[in-house]
């Protein structure tokens, strides 16, 4: 195997020195302008479609020649050629290529016939393609019009609300950060929930690698039987992204530009001094009252008065700074792209190259992406053909250190920045009581985390069409990605006040094999035949080395490599990893009369990361579909032009956990025997040998119908997918000596419905297309290995509970019902130990008289209930509108990033968080409102206080082009030329309650193992607007 | 058809290659993990393992003081950082959910889970040199019954696991009685006696014949059973250990290895440190100390009024007045803070030794079992050594009649307990082996205001059954039904 990635490396090597030189020989060779030129016949004319609609962007080309144009946005063409008799070929997706004989110049109008055939959409599937129509699962598909024009770091943005299923959110807003795509719901505990991405047919790739201007189209296989063909890794679903290839005709050139600037949607209820100041007291009288003091001791300046609750003067006499609005900033944000493509019969090419850069909103973070790719076909011989694949990334990212909270909970008597450039902190101006978090500025400032990851996606391969319908394609793939992480901190960005810093370099290389022989024939005229048989061999190899600084040695702030510091032996090492996986695949597709369709498929996938009686995990899926409008009572009905329905079964597989995870491990722990730093070693997991696949099955039923001359297209899909033998660390008898071990067991189900529906409204000279998306998703949990419920309680007690009939991670605490108002109350009402007037009031539910775990509820949970999507696209003349619009509607967030706005260690505070709260007796607030103080998050961190609403409606996108008229263009000597102005998130409207600053964010990331605690939001970064402007060129 | 013949030979040709290196591909072999198929071979594997040993304590230790000492009298929890659970147990308002006392569960069962692999495995090895093997297994053992002294004096009675189980032996294996722990903890002990070394033939932090005989002691005490007691407190002479003539000078990084330890875990500052150091310092840091704190508990009234002028132990384990590093010139204010463990070090990761074990302990324990065995006399004169050496001179100490009846001794025993082992996790296990837990923690004294001079009072409810703390209410879910009880109470 390293043999084979050797000569696969160079390979490599020489094919891109041989494309260097053959571009470089291209632009030499290019032939003089000469005088005794050929005499030329100059041929123009315009192109039409069936109905007399002008015809944009078709191939003009003289027969037997690379001379060739393509016609303008008003279907207008001109070429010269030759002073011969010839023949010009009109061709263009979706129509019959026509050719047309000509013998002298003049004006050649031409009107192409719709390709029935290919007009129907083909859907690319595991291993091969289907047309839409005789696709028998569920399967979403999108194609690339204006995806790339979405200013968006990341590809994934450009998905959001577009597909059913298919919920991809943003969880952290920050430049860079990969959003979580989640299809059906989460089935998984320990082993992940990510779909897998194929890219160009290489299993395992990552949607940050892809640059969306080279995306032909995305497929989503939703359903366990599309995706069982990808078996082992596919139970989060499957993304298949196709890039563009080149297409026969002389080189088409495209320039896609944008520029823009993006701000944070921020709050705008901070308080300023003199109310801040007022609010600080309120909160140091109300602490004092609590432990008896009276409050109408001075609060500054009075030695009876101790010092924790105090306020100091300085609070009113120095700055009032919001820090919200210091740390962020209007961010720009650029793409810039090219690409070429064409080619003649025999060699086709496509090659682009893109950078990205992306300012975040929040200071000192970015996003910088360079790309290029280059997809090379080749026709050797009737039976052999070529593909060559390569696609270098490099990207790099400055990642902000801490989350919002401690960038904007800052006390705003402190000044940004000393005159000398040094950074005060709170403690400078006040030595007590307020926090000893370092200057937000200084945090930003001081501290580098840098991250940079190369990455290439490589492939070729040889294809044999053997004999009519037999073809025979083998393919090696290579996946090299290079990640290296580097950080520092400077003395004064630290809370204590020293140095530290480490850095990393991992690389992993992902060397794949796959062949497939497949076959494709129709019988008779009736029976379509479409068969496959594939081996997949696939390996992984990853190193680590990672170190890191002795806390403090820093030399200086100057210097951030390591070298200017002490290594720490105890976090200062090399590792390595790997893994394999073979598989063998088939696929069996039957139509009879293109009316009843059949789909099987097997998959036997051996993984090294199982134990050795377990390694092979098989999963079989089989799906029918019956096209009823191609019934005889139904081919001619005026009201029906499409109705099909399909039903699918599906098992597929997921193996993502530790590379030896089945093994009992023994690692390194330290300890000091005479003060000397020693390894010891200690046994740290209890071995599995009989770890085996987790397995997803599921049922898909869906109905597809088509109305009103297919205006209106409607898909509704109804699942049921129960993930079994979960990969799944089950609790065990700590006597053991651990606490879990990792085992198959558990059972998670998720049954939902899904409706699509595609509407051409307006058809005439303004065109209006809509099309809709809703999901539900029903998450529940059915089995945990015995036990009725685990859950995981954070440091101020709000739990997330896995019990049974509920779904996954739902948040588990105490309901509050009102607030106890005074010592009385606290006496005659049931309440949790210690509770004093402020505090909450919980109901009793087992009215036991008093508060104890016994009265915890589920209180909702992190996932939405229901997924809404609608974009609108409208085109008029020249202009063209398209309208992104999602809504997600029932997820809870447990917003904990609101205690740090109410005067949590006399920071910033929110006057929405703190005006109606209850401060005394005296003044109760709005009788729901708890005292909420650091020191009560004892008494209401384990509730309902902090849950919020995470719905919200959100225009995602909106682009507005124009198209530049063809005379204008052609003088410019341009093929197209579109202008567009695209903006992000310009409506986005949150539950009015919600005080975060992003309701799809949360901190503590998603579901991964049982101590997760997903939907805690300590502060996820602001969703951005963005708007910007760009070009489309083509030449 | 010729060319497809080639053709379809190659295909043969490819598939056989590649399926050779099925196995490569299914079975690699892990070049960064050692498993337990290939560990535990060695002498050298031995020594790493029984160092393994040592980490679990190293890593339990710092927190200890959340179930030993934030529910007595000595500590209370500050509002400036929460841990989970930890609120209840400084209010006596624990269940058997509570995350604090799941994890010490799971924690020492895992220290024991690795001291049981050294000696499933001591006879694998064949190149010990000389009594290295012995030491291995005394080293075990001695550990073993320092995490079976723990849990017992926390639950009581638990599963007496002496052997690498299956999951399914452990689900069923039930809670032996507080008795059969406490022959297991003496058993070991005993043979860990026989086989350890002194202290000055081992490394410092490793366990020593020393301290095994002084644990032993202790266990004895913990049993009243005072002849036993009596028979290992009286060997301790043959130590050569000794109380430091400065109460101070125990709490310094230059001074750890001292002629009091009996047996301390070790610690590096910066690279293998202790969180203790930090867990008491106020928020905002402390001058010379760290430039920030955790402040996770603060030291209560109760145990700071009972400090006397002179008693040199007060500065050192409580600072009271406080001045603010950011604001050094400022006059310094009332904020109490535990100091005993404040020395200079990394936020977090602090270099200072804790102690499991010191000589002032036996001679305490020695004291309090002569009084048993009935020579006050004597009894008196081993609690006189810690008091004159807690006040540089012999003007406090104790006369006969100060101990006349053994009510009054206890009191007197547990007072001085109290001062010398503040925040050294004692004070809980004394107030609940002599039964005066629902006396003496029916209130707390916490936040004394230096202008008014009054504390914060707050009033408790403490209960008899509170000795023992709830079994971990997830590991009877885990064990077959019925299998592990629950303590009364809870």
């Amino acid at each position: 195997m390293k043999t084979v990635m050797h000569t696969c490396q160079r390979l490599l090597c020489v094919l891109v020195l041989l494309g260097c030189c053959s571009a470089l020989s291209w632009g030499a060779a290019s032939p003089p302008v000469r005088n005794n030129r050929l005499l030329e016949w100059q041929i123009s004319g315009k192109v039409t479609s069936e109905k007399g609609e002008t015809l944009p962007g078709v191939t003009v080309i003289l027969k037997g020649s690379s001379l060739g144009t393509s016609t303008d946005a008003t279907g207008n063409y001109f070429l010269k050629v030759p002073e011969t008799a010839g023949t010009l070929v009109f061709s263009s997706v979706g129509t019959v290529t026509k050719e047309v004989p000509f013998s002298g110049a003049g004006v050649i109008n031409v009107a192409l016939n719709d390709d029935a055939k290919a007009l129907e959409e083909v859907v690319v599937v595991g291993y091969g393609t289907v047309k839409k129509s005789s696709v028998t699962a569920a399967v979403s598909k999108i194609e690339n019009k204006i995806l790339n024009e979405i200013p968006a770091g990341r590809a994934e943005t450009a998905l959001v609300g577009r597909l059913a299923g298919v919920n991809v959110s943003q969880t952290r807003s920050s430049p860079g950060s990969a959003p979580l795509i989640r299809i059906r719901g989460a089935g998984s505990i320990d082993a992940g929930n990510e779909p897998l991405v194929v890219i160009d047919g290489f299993p395992g790739g990552s949607l940050g690698q892809i640059n969306m201007n080279d995306v032909e189209s995305i497929e989503v296989l939703k359903d366990a039987s599309s995706s069982a063909i990808y078996g082992s890794r596919a139970a989060g679903g499957v993304i298949i992204v196709t890039t563009k290839r080149g297409k026969t005709g002389k080189p088409r050139f495209n320039f896609n530009a944008y520029y823009g600037f993006s701000k944070a949607r921020l709050h705008n209820d901070w308080l300023s001094t003199e109310d801040y100041y007022n609010y600080a007291v309120k909160y140091q009288n109300r602490e004092y009252s609590w432990i008896g003091g009276d409050a109408s001791i001075p609060v500054w300046g009075d030695a009876r008065r101790p010092a924790q609750y105090q306020v100091s003067d300085t609070v009113r006499r120095s700055a009032s700074t919001i820090w919200q609005n210091e740390v962020t900033q209007v961010a720009p944000i650029q793409s810039y792209n090219l690409s070429i493509g064409g080619g003649n019969d025999n060699v086709k090419y496509y090659v682009s190259g893109v950078v990205l850069t992306e300012q975040g909103t929040v200071k000192n973070t970015d996003y910088n992406q360079y790309g290029v790719r280059a997809n090379l076909d080749v026709k050797v011989s009737p039976v052999v053909s070529l593909g060559f694949l390569l696609n270098p990334t490099y990207a790099t990212r400055r990642i902000a250190p801490t989350d919002m909270v401690s960038l904007v909970k800052y006390p705003n008597f402190v000044a940004e920045q000393r005159p000398d450039g040094t950074y005060p902190k709170a403690r400078d101006y006040w030595g007590q009581n307020v926090t000893s978090q370092a200057n937000p500025m200084a945090i930003l400032d001081g501290t580098f985390i840098n991250a940079y990851s190369l990455n290439n996606v490589g492939e070729l391969f040889v294809a044999l069409d053997l004999m009519e319908g037999l073809r025979f394609k083998s393919s090696v793939g290579t996946n090299i990605s290079y990640n290296t992480n580097e950080r520092f901190q400077a003395s004064y960005a630290t809370n204590n006040g020293i140095t530290n810093g480490s850095a990393s370099d991992s690389r992993s290389i992902n060397l794949i094999n796959e062949n497939v022989l497949s076959y494709n024939k129709t019988f008779g005229g009736v029976h379509d035949f479409s068969g496959l048989l594939g081996a997949s061999y696939q390996r992984n190899t990853s190193r680590n080395a990672y170190m890191a600084a002795v806390a403090g040695s820093y030399n200086n702030d100057i210097i951030h490599t390591l070298n200017n510091a002490i290594i720490d032996p105890a976090s200062t090492a090399t590792t390595k990893s790997e893994w394999g996986l073979i598989s063998y695949f088939s696929r069996v597709n039957y139509g009879y009369k293109e009316k009843y369709l059949l789909s099987a498929s097997v998959r036997a996938d051996g993984s090294s990361r199982f134990g050795p009686a377990n390694k092979w995990g098989y999963f079989p899926s089989a799906s029918v579909a019956w096209r009823v409008s191609q019934e005889e009572f139904l081919k001619n009905s005026p009201a029906i032009n499409e109705l099909k329905l399909r039903a699918s079964y599906g098992a597929t597989g997921n193996f993502n956990i530790g590379d030896f995870d089945y093994l009992g491990r023994i690692s390194s722990v330290f300890y000091a025997p005479n003060g000397v730093l020693t390894k010891g070693q200690v046994q740290s997991s209890f071995g599995n040998n009989n770890l085996s696949w987790e397995k997803t099955r599921g049922y898909d039923f869906g109905v597809e119908l088509g109305i009103l001359k297919n205006r209106l297209n409607i898909t509704v899909d109804y699942y049921d997918k129960r993930t079994t033998d979960l990969l799944y660390n089950v609790s065990i008898p700590a006597i053991t000596g651990f606490t879990s071990s990792i085992s198959n067991v558990g059972d998670i189900r998720n049954k939902g419905i899904e409706f699509e529906i595609q509407s051409k409204n307006l058809t005439g000279g303004l065109k209006w297309q809509t099309s809709f998306n809703l999901a539900r998703n029903r998450n529940k949990v059915v089995d945990l290995g015995g036990v009725q419920e685990r859950i995981t309680t954070d440091t101020y007690g709000m739990s997330w509970i896995l019990r049974l009939g509920e779904p996954m991670f739902s948040y588990y605490g105490y309901k509050a019902i009102g607030v106890l108002q005074n010592a009385e109350q606290v006496k005659s009402t049931p309440v949790l130990v210690g509770s004093k007037p402020g505090n909450p009031i919980y109901e009793d539910i087992n009215k036991d008289g008093k508060i104890d775990s016994q009265d915890k509820v589920i209180l909702g949970n992190f996932q939405p209930k229901l997924f809404l999507g609608m974009v609108n696209t409208f085109s008029w003349k020249a202009f063209d509108l398209s309208l992104a619009m999602q809504a997600s509607l029932g997820a809870k967030i447990y917003n904990f990033e609101n205690q740090f706005y109410q005067g949590n260690t006399l920071g910033a505070m929110r006057r929405s968080l703190v005006e109606n709260q209850w401060w005394s007796e005296q003044e109760p607030g709005d009788g729901k409102t708890p005292a909420s103080a650091l020191s009560q998050l004892n008494f209401q961190g384990a509730s309902d206080v902090y849950i919020e609403d995470g719905s919200f409606l959100a225009v995602r996108n909106i682009n507005l082009g124009y198209t530049l008229p063809g005379v204008l263009v052609q003088k410019l000597r341009l093929g197209s030329c579109r202008v567009y102005a695209s903006a992000n998130n310009l409506v986005f409207v949150t539950s009015k309650s919600f005080h975060g600053y992003n309701p799809e964010g949360y901190t503590s990331g998603e579901i991964a193992g049982v101590g997760s605690r997903p939907g805690y939001n300590s502060g996820s970064e602001p969703v951005n607007r963005v708007v910007t402007f760009g070009l489309n060129l083509s030449f | 058809m010729k060319i497809n013949q080639l053709y379809s030979g190659f295909l043969l040709a490819l598939t056989l290659a590649l399926s050779s290196c099925h196995d490569s591909l299914l079975n690699p072999t892990p070049e960064s993990v050692l498993t337990s198929t290939n560990y535990y071979k060695t002498a050298k594997d031995m020594d790493l393992a029984v160092l393994g040993i040592y980490n679990r304590l190293q890593s339990r230790k710092p927190g200890d003081y959340l179930l030993m000492e934030v529910p007595g009298d000595n500590l209370y929890m500050s509002a400036n950082t929460s841990v989970a659970g930890a609120p209840e147990i400084d209010l006596l308002a624990l269940n058997s959910d509570n995350p604090i006392v799941a994890d010490f569960w799971e924690n020492t069962y895992n220290g024991i889970f690795r001291a049981n692999s050294v000696l499933a495995n001591i006879e694998t090895p064949t190149d010990y040199r000389g009594t290295q093997k012995d030491q291995f297994i005394g080293e075990a053992k001695f550990m073993r019954a320092l995490f079976y002294f723990d849990l017992v004096r926390i639950f009581g009675g638990v599963p007496k696991v002496t052997s690498l189980l299956s999951i399914d032996a452990a689900s069923t294996l039930p809670r032996a009685s507080e008795e059969e722990i406490y022959a297991l903890i003496v058993d070991d002990l005993k043979d860990a006696i026989a086989k350890l070394p002194v202290q000055s033939a081992m490394a410092r932090g490793r366990a020593s014949k020393g301290a095994a005989t002084g644990l032993l002691a202790k266990a004895y005490v913990y049993r009243k059973d005072w002849a036993n007691a009596k028979t290992y407190l009286d060997q301790m002479a043959t130590f050569n250990y000794s109380l430091l003539p400065n109460f101070a000078s125990l709490w310094t990084l230059e001074n750890e290895d001292n002629a009091e330890v009996l047996f301390a875990v070790k610690y590096i500052d910066g690279t293998n440190g202790q969180n203790l150091s930090t867990a008491f310092i106020p928020n905002a840091g402390a001058i010379n100390i760290v430039n920030r704190g955790a402040e996770v508990a603060l030291p209560s009234w109760s145990l700071m009024k009972n400090y006397v002028e002179g008693d040199t132990r007060y500065a050192s384990t409580v600072t009271q007045f406080w001045v603010p590093p950011t604001k050094p010139t400022d006059p310094p204010i009332w904020y109490p803070f535990v100091s005993k463990y404040a020395v200079k070090h990394t936020f977090e990761s602090s270099g200072l030794d804790l102690p499991v074990m010191r000589y002032a302990d036996v001679l305490l324990l020695k004291a309090e079992t002569l009084y048993e065995l009935n020579q006050p006399e004597a009894a008196l004169t081993e609690l006189n050594k810690v008091r004159a050496r807690a006040f540089g001179n012999t003007t406090h100490n104790y006369k006969l009649t100060d101990i006349a009846s053994r009510d009054a001794f206890v009191d007197k025993l547990l007072l001085e307990r109290q001062l010398e082992f503040a925040y050294e996790n004692e004070r809980w296990f004394d107030l609940t082996r002599t039964g005066k837990l629902t006396t003496v923690m029916t209130k707390e004294e916490r936040l004394f205001n230096y202008s008014t001079k009054t504390p914060v009072t707050v009033q408790l409810n403490p209960k008899a059954y509170m000795k023992a703390f709830p079994v971990p209410q997830r590991q009877i879910n885990q064990s077959a039904p019925g299998i592990l009880t629950q303590n009364e109470g809870y």
